[in-house]
């Protein structure tokens, strides 16, 4: 709920509720109090609404103010489904079509005028049938309703329903989402959906209060009603952010503790030194919407963010050789965690173009893949990661790690320039000539951006290709402009990353399913009959070692095929100040604040230690 | 330059000019950039010729950010190239943008000019209409669109500066023009019975012609900087050095103390537009007839 505040709401907050310190302390305003400040750069929040919003900033501000039936644990990895606002994972049929949850008892949601005396009421089954038949909704234009499409039993029919110009009728029953009793849920599937679980952690799966949707109705986007560890106090659009603990989980006696599990690593890293204690332990979010780079850079440095990332341009300033920060951030405490993420970069060849995609004719068809081989072997990684300061991490195949199906051996086409001119002269272009200009191979190469880091990558790339004599003419085009081309099949080849929607590497394979070919996102527009039979397949096994090595066989087919050069696997950097504990990285970061710990003294003494100092902008005093 | 008929007009002017020691410097230093245009020229068509790939575009990260030394003296830049030669390489887009936008611009100026000049009335009416459309749209903005309408690179940025900047060298042809129609020779030829386009062209351009040259020397370093802009904003050259392009890569790494690339350049982009600009106003006062003395 938001409430009317005037501008000087923060300070007058910190006044009433955080008396800590002396008054030295209290006039640093906003930024003494016990709370975490993220912030995200460009990326602007556009709407609290679960069923509305598709955008990451969105889907984290969302996540703390509702919840799902399930989550990602925090520190499990690989990652895991765990229950959230039910009382354990749901009782699965033995044909895997029938899904039982109990949903939790003395759930509520949190205090708000919708509500008959304003008081939060218990969260029901029937709340999940109703959010469910929100993203369902034509009327709703939900970005969501592809993780239920065709997959739950009569949903579609409500979907066509709801395309009439009437008021969508909520009161129809969807065969596939029963309540059984007030705290039971059942879901019935159409087929086997091993990525149930997954699809029912992302904020379209939350659950809404009707009272609310009813209350606000337009203005539902603003007025987020939850059951989350936050409500919203105060959102200045495009600025700033304000979430606070909500009062409604100690009233209602709620439980909710950080996990007790965690690997030896983990356990040195100190992320289980909470384990078991009541959560959440911040009292206040804050967050900004900072443009310019230098500024939240700055901002960070001086302690306002508890959170940062590090640009490209400011890398070699910020780390030392070995992948250290340098003197002065370490000397602020500055910590920097690092690791893997789920999205691959990726170079795709046109399946449909006449001089690297398929053919008919198996002996032309049989060159080209042997071009698209020698391209993928010409590939440099290492220079590539040389260029990057050594943030990527190398793609041996189209699933990233750890996911399953990823390939832990070096691929055979990864860099080797012998074979690249090997296989080069065995497509029919020996040393680089075509025979029919008599002169160096010609191929295009479409990028959706123009900024010096893209340009700079494409020309190493250019010079990559140069190495075995194929010339590489880059196309910089407007995003709109290259995502036209796509879907028009004009790329010759593309630069494109993919991010996993949910850790499985089934959504990584969608990417060379058939049906999927432009203007679905199968961009390469690859097709390869066994790909396809085994995708299907694989569409309703649940997780098993024999689905895992069917991952592993599609792996292999696609490497061989080459329809992409597997350029790398990216890396995340987060800095974090020394107050911030708790921090892992989590690749489904959504609602994972909860588990985060700010811890004010070391803040304080901090704040009293390094306020004063000057520094440049690598952090040095 | 036509200056066969004699010395009377031109002669003359070189003469002035021999004089002002700044604008031979600058003459100097303009035919010095022409040089190094044809020489970047030569370099690319060669290496066209050849399908071979240039030294100014290979790679050697080793090598990526070398301060200038004897080895590279003007330095490296972030993949190792030879900041030195690429900048002799933008000195050739930098000329081509510049020559060939004139030569799309002034012929348009010069002959509406002329048009609406000589002729008056409707004719005039509607080419001031013209001019006067084309001069209320924000320049840059009307550049962008042009080169989002042809595509990226050079003939995206050859058409957006010529079709924009011919405005004014139109005005000033048609003011020079209404003074000289009512001149004297003009109204003998007009006496002598001949067709309104040869006294156009061969009787009135000529005597205007030092206004198309110095307008030439002052819209050269003018596209030259939008060519930078271009380029500096994306949508200007591709794969080619220029100096837009390396300015653009230079600046995320300046705060970092690589000034070189930076430097260079602008002192490039300086040199050449004063050199130009001091070269045109020293020719206006070799040029117009009435500072003499």
């Amino acid at each position: 709920m938001i409430h009317r505040i005037p501008m000087g709401w923060p300070v007058v907050l910190l006044a009433g509720l955080f008396l800590l310190g002396c008054s030295e302390e209290s006039q640093r305003s906003e930024f003494d109090a016990d709370e975490i400040v993220s912030y995200s750069r460009s990326y602007r929040i556009k709407a609290l609404d679960p069923a509305l919003s598709g955008d990451v900033s969105s889907s984290k501000a969302i996540s703390r103010i509702y919840e799902g039936l399930v989550e990602y644990d925090y520190l499990a990895r690989p990652y895991k489904v765990v229950p959230l606002l039910t009382e354990s994972m749901p009782e699965v049929s033995a044909d895997g079509l029938v899904y039982t949850f109990k949903i939790r008892k003395g759930i509520h949601f949190h205090d708000d005028s919708c509500f008959s005396g304003g008081t939060g009421r218990e969260l029901v089954a029937e709340d999940f049938i109703y959010s469910f038949k929100r993203i369902a909704d034509v009327k709703n234009i939900s970005s969501g309703f592809w993780i239920f499409d065709g997959r739950v039993l009569g949903i579609n029919a409500f979907h066509e329903a709801s395309k009439s110009t009437e008021p969508t009728d909520y009161g129809m029953e969807i065969e596939g989402l029963k309540a059984l009793d007030r705290h039971t849920l059942q879901i019935r599937l159409t087929e086997p959906y091993p990525q149930l679980l997954n699809v029912l952690t992302m904020h379209y799966a939350f659950a809404v209060a009707h009272e609310a949707v009813e209350h606000y109705g337009p203005h539902f986007v603003s007025n987020p009603v939850g059951t989350g560890p936050y409500e919203l106090v105060h959102w200045r659009r495009n600025s700033r952010i304000e979430f606070v603990r909500s009062p409604k989980w100690a009233e209602t006696g709620r439980s909710e503790t950080y996990p007790s599990n965690g690997t030896p690593e983990q356990i040195e890293a100190g992320l289980l030194k909470d384990a078991g204690e009541q959560i959440p332990f911040v009292d206040r979010v804050v967050q900004f919407v900072v443009d310019d780079g230098s500024t939240a850079w700055m901002m960070f440095l001086s302690g306002q963010f508890s959170f940062s990332e590090i640009s490209p341009d400011n890398w070699d300033a910020v780390m030392t050789v070995d992948e250290g920060l340098n003197e002065g951030l370490e000397k602020r405490g500055i910590s920097i965690v690092s690791a893997p993420t789920l999205e691959l970069r990726y170079i795709g060849f046109n399946w449909e173009d006449a001089v690297l995609g398929t053919s008919t004719d198996p002996e032309v068809d049989r060159r080209h893949r042997k071009l698209r081989q020698a391209l993928s072997c010409a590939y440099n990684f290492d220079q590539m990661n040389q260029f990057m300061n050594g943030r990527l991490y190398p793609a041996n195949g189209p699933v990233p790690e750890p996911l399953g199906g990823s390939l832990k051996e070096r691929a055979p086409y990864r860099f080797d320039l012998e074979k690249a001119m090997r296989l080069l002269a065995e497509a029919g272009y020996p040393e680089g000539i075509d025979p029919k200009t008599g002169r160096r191979l010609k191929l295009t190469m479409e990028v959706g951006g123009a900024d010096p880091t893209t340009r700079q990558m494409m020309e190493l790339l250019t010079a990559m290709f140069d190495r075995i004599n194929v010339v590489l003419n880059v196309q910089y085009n407007t995003s709109p402009a290259f995502h036209e081309k796509l879907n028009r099949k004009r790329a010759q080849m593309f630069y494109l990353g993919w991010v996993a929607d949910y850790p499985d590497a089934e959504n990584f394979f969608q990417l060379f399913y058939s049906k999927n070919v432009t203007p679905g996102p199968n961009h390469a527009n690859y097709r390869n009959t066994e790909i396809d039979r085994i995708y299907e397949q694989i569409q309703t096994m649940l997780d098993s070692p024999e689905r895992t090595a069917l991952y592993e066989k599609m792996a292999h087919i696609v490497v061989e095929d080459a329809p992409w050069i597997f350029c790398y696997q990216s890396q995340s950097f987060a800095l974090k100040h020394s107050w911030i504990k708790n921090y892992t990285y989590h690749a489904f970061p959504y609602g994972m604040e909860k588990y985060q710990r700010a811890n004010i003294d070391e803040r304080t003494q901090w704040f009293k230690t390094h306020k004063d100092k000057k520094l440049s902008m690598s952090g040095e005093e | 330059m036509p200056n066969e008929k004699g010395q009377s007009l031109w002669g003359d002017a070189w003469l002035r000019l021999k004089k002002n020691r700044m604008a031979l410097f600058c003459l100097g230093l303009v035919l010095f950039f022409s040089a190094l245009a044809i020489y970047g020229e030569v370099v690319y068509r060669y290496h066209d010729l050849m399908d071979a790939t240039p030294a100014y575009q290979q790679t050697n990260l080793d090598l990526a950010h070398q301060p200038p030394g004897m080895e590279h003296w003007m330095g490296t830049d972030g993949l190792g190239r030879d900041v030195m030669a690429r900048l002799v390489q933008g000195v050739r887009i930098a000329f081509m943008v510049g020559i060939i936008t004139s030569l799309i611009a002034i012929p348009i100026g010069v002959f509406l000019g002329c048009l609406a000049g000589y002729y008056g009335g409707r004719v005039d009416d509607f080419i001031v209409w013209l001019y006067n459309t084309f001069a209320s749209m924000p320049g840059l903005l009307f550049i962008l669109a042009i080169a989002m309408v042809v595509g990226k690179g050079l003939v995206g940025i050859y058409l957006g500066i010529g079709l924009t900047t011919w405005v004014g060298i139109c005005r000033l042809v048609r003011g020079e023009v209404i003074k000289h129609k009512d001149q004297s020779y003009v109204q003998a030829a007009r006496a002598l019975g001949l067709s309104s386009g040869r006294i156009i062209f061969k009787h009135i351009l000529p005597n205007i012609m030092h206004v198309i040259i110095i307008t030439f020397t002052l819209r050269f370093p003018a596209a030259v900087g939008t060519e930078v802009v271009m380029s500096f904003l994306g949508i200007g050259v591709q794969g080619e050095p220029s100096w837009g392009l390396m300015i653009n890569s230079a600046r995320m790494r300046l705060w970092q103390g690589m000034w070189w690339e930076m430097t260079f350049v602008t002192l490039a982009v300086f040199l050449l537009v004063l050199a130009f600009n001091l070269l045109g106003d020293a020719l206006r006062d070799a040029l117009d007839p009435r500072l003499n003395d």
